[in-house]
């Protein structure tokens, strides 16, 4: 209950803030102005602030429990995008003065048409990415709240968009790196806590995995989406009223919002036909994707999707437009890999813990909750309580810091790139727009968030990436050349994720390029925007067009 | 006082988006350099390039590297310092200051190039 007090304060708190932005700009704009010169250090942790979603502070460690330590990669990778943006993106997209991958098509290409196909790849991009944060957000309120994850899912979406329709994202670079702080001080504190409370006994458990085959333990588990178990025998489990029925063996079909209590010492059933956590596999540090094999490939395709896709999502490309110049854009991004590896070095204390103390997690199908489950199992005293409370405040801080900035660049989108508008036009496209990710939310409590945020790299890392690479280093890129590059970056994922979500259950290494498609669409998205330009003929001006990005401003006098 | 830079506030770029946008977009012109700043835009570029093409090597080399490592040498699960096998750390933690430190390697090597 004290947790669910503390979340609503943070929503509560982010809705005043929201109301309060317009007359707080005007009044403090000298403050504002006086604060031209945001540093990179600062505008790096807003940066990191604003990156750090849902899927980062809940989502890594549910991976770590569901796949194995390989699950690691993944923040590799998220860190990994910021180098690719430092080398190849930062100063030039800064200094184009483009604040978006619309705008900057525009003023490169000088093509309307592909500034609105831009558009519309950032909606793609938007909705891959927000929806889940609005899964995971309905998730955590589902677990300290005893609300239905649909309730969940309403409530965080009702917030983020009443925020944004109320007063936008005025809140300047100082709230978002104070998040970023926040955020960081919520994950690590309890990180360590939990650490020396466990004992040395699961302190060793957690780094010698066993499999996880029966339950030590009568387990009570709380299925919160509908899951496929399979029993190997006949196990009798309980509802929390006393009721005894019997599974199995074979596939048992649990709903949604049960609880079933397994006794102790009874095998553990496998879930949707996947491995088991602390199998052979688990201790692996390679990347295990539901079983497929593979493990190489597997960590590739992710390397690659979370490492090219960062530089093309929306949301934090605006970010360094906070930056007076190129120069410094640059030292943000470089900052930014940095303080982002200091928080991802967390992730994997509370999924090998997590493994240890609450592995039946993974038979609801759903482990993202593991971090907020976490602290309750080692302590049942005011600290666990508060320890609980400390996490959850920072996963809705991270989450509502991500979706307001994905929901205002999905309705700027619509409003000004797509459709003529005002600002009363945005604010009902807001609305609108959060209301569709809400109904996308619904139904995808059962996908697991690595996969979702992955596909919105892998769509960033085959549309938006060739097209700002080339065209910031390559002069004889053509308005045709990037038109079908885009297209086909995008068609081709768009496909892979279609065939994945509604095709044939697949196998081996043909389902890893089906999930995680970035090996073959990034390759396929620059072979045809070289190809298609090279038969072209770029216009004259083309040259100075890409120059421009590399001049670097005159020197700033040191004052 | 040599070009004092105009007084611009600043405020979160989603704000000053929308108030940019709000105005109508000046017609797309052809962009310009004049001579003495087209010379130094081409050297930078090809300075830039040549510098950003070597730390994407190192980069992709480290990223791919590893897990080939990684995959090569299962022997790495069992060797445990501490008690936690090697294999890990270099994937939990290793990462982390390799790729900082290469970030800021290549913030020198940038601004050095800008310097000039």
């Amino acid at each position: 209950m004290a947790t669910l007090v503390a979340v609503a304060t943070v929503m509560v708190v982010t809705l005043l803030i929201g109301l309060h932005g317009v007359a707080a700009m005007r009044t403090t704009s000298d403050f504002l102005v006086a604060s031209r010169r945001v540093s990179p250090l600062l505008n790096s942790a807003a940066v990191s602030g604003e990156y750090l979603s849902a899927a980062s502070f809940l989502g890594v460690a549910g991976l770590v429990v569901r796949d194995g330590v390989g699950a690691l990669w993944y923040p590799v990778g998220f860190t990994a995008g910021y180098i690719a943006m430092l080398i190849l993106v930062a100063a030039p997209m800064r200094r184009s003065g483009a604040l978006t991958v619309p705008d900057f098509a525009e003023a490169r290409l000088a093509s309307p048409g592909l500034r609105r196909l831009s558009a519309v790849v950032v909606l793609v991009i938007g909705a891959l990415y927000l929806v889940p944060q609005l899964r995971t957000a309905g998730l955590v309120l589902s677990v300290v709240s005893d609300l239905p994850y649909w309730v969940g899912v309403v409530i965080a979406g009702v917030v983020v968009s009443a925020t944004l329709a109320l007063g936008g994202m005025r809140a300047a670079t100082y709230v978002q790196a104070f998040q970023f702080l926040v955020k960081l001080l919520l994950f690590i504190v309890p990180a360590l806590w939990l650490l020396v409370i466990v004992g040395p006994h699961v302190r060793h458990e957690a780094v010698h995995p066993v499999e996880f085959t029966h339950f030590p333990k009568d387990t009570a588990v709380e299925f919160q989406v509908d899951a496929t178990l399979t029993f190997p025998e006949p196990v009798t489990v309980r509802t929390p009223d006393g009721t005894e029925t019997v599974l199995g063996p074979g596939e048992v079909r649990v709903d949604a919002n049960q609880t079933l209590v397994f006794p102790k010492d009874t095998p553990v059933p496998t879930v949707n036909g996947g491995g088991i956590p602390g199998g052979e596999q688990w201790h692996r540090p390679l990347l295990n994707l539901s079983d497929y094999g593979h493990p190489l490939l597997a960590t590739l395709a992710v390397l690659t999707a979370t490492a090219l896709g960062t530089m093309g999502l929306p949301h934090v490309l605006m970010r360094f437009h906070t930056s007076p110049d190129g120069r410094s854009a640059r030292r943000t991004a470089a900052f930014t890999v940095a303080l982002l590896g200091i928080f991802y070095l967390f992730p994997g204390i509370y999924g090998a813990l997590g493994r240890v103390l609450v592995p039946e997690l993974y038979l609801s199908g759903v482990t993202d909750t593991v971090v907020v489950a976490l602290p309750s199992r080692v302590s049942d005293d005011w600290v666990g309580t508060l320890m609980t409370t400390l996490l959850s405040v920072g996963a809705f801080a991270a989450f509502l810091a991500t979706s307001v900035g994905l929901l205002l660049v999905i309705s700027g989108a619509i409003s000004y790139d797509l459709l003529p508008g005002g600002l009363r036009r945005l604010r009902i496209t807001v609305l609108l727009a959060a209301a569709v990710m809400v109904l996308l939310a619904l139904p995808a409590a059962p996908l697991a968030a690595g996969m979702l945020v992955t596909w919105g790299f892998t769509v960033a890392a085959s549309t938006f990436c060739p097209l700002l690479v080339l065209g910031i280093w390559w002069p004889r890129l053509t308005k045709a050349g990037a038109v079908s590059g885009v297209l086909v970056g995008l068609f081709s994922t768009l496909g892979a994720i279609a065939v994945a979500l509604f095709g044939p259950p697949l196998a081996g290494w043909q389902a890893i390029l089906i999930t995680q498609p970035a090996p073959w669409t990034v390759p396929l998205a620059f072979a045809t925007m070289v190809v298609v330009s090279l038969r072209g003929q770029a216009p004259p001006w083309s040259r100075t067009a890409m120059l421009r990005l590399h001049l670097d401003e005159p020197p700033r006098d040191t004052r | 006082m040599p070009h004092r830079p105009k007084r611009v506030a600043v405020t979160s770029p989603q704000t000053r988006l929308a108030h940019l946008r709000g105005r109508a977009r000046g017609r797309w012109r052809v962009p310009r350099l004049d001579a003495d700043e087209a010379e130094r835009a081409a050297a930078l570029y090809l300075a830039q390039r040549r510098q950003g093409l070597l730390a994407l090597i190192l980069g992709v080399v480290t990223l791919v590297g590893l897990p080939l490592v990684l995959a090569v040498w299962p022997a790495l699960d069992t060797i445990r310092p501490w008690t936690i096998p090697v294999s890990w750390l270099m994937l939990a933690v290793l990462p982390y200051p390799a790729l900082t430190a290469l970030s800021f390697w290549q913030l020198r090597q940038a601004e050095r190039i800008e310097r000039r």
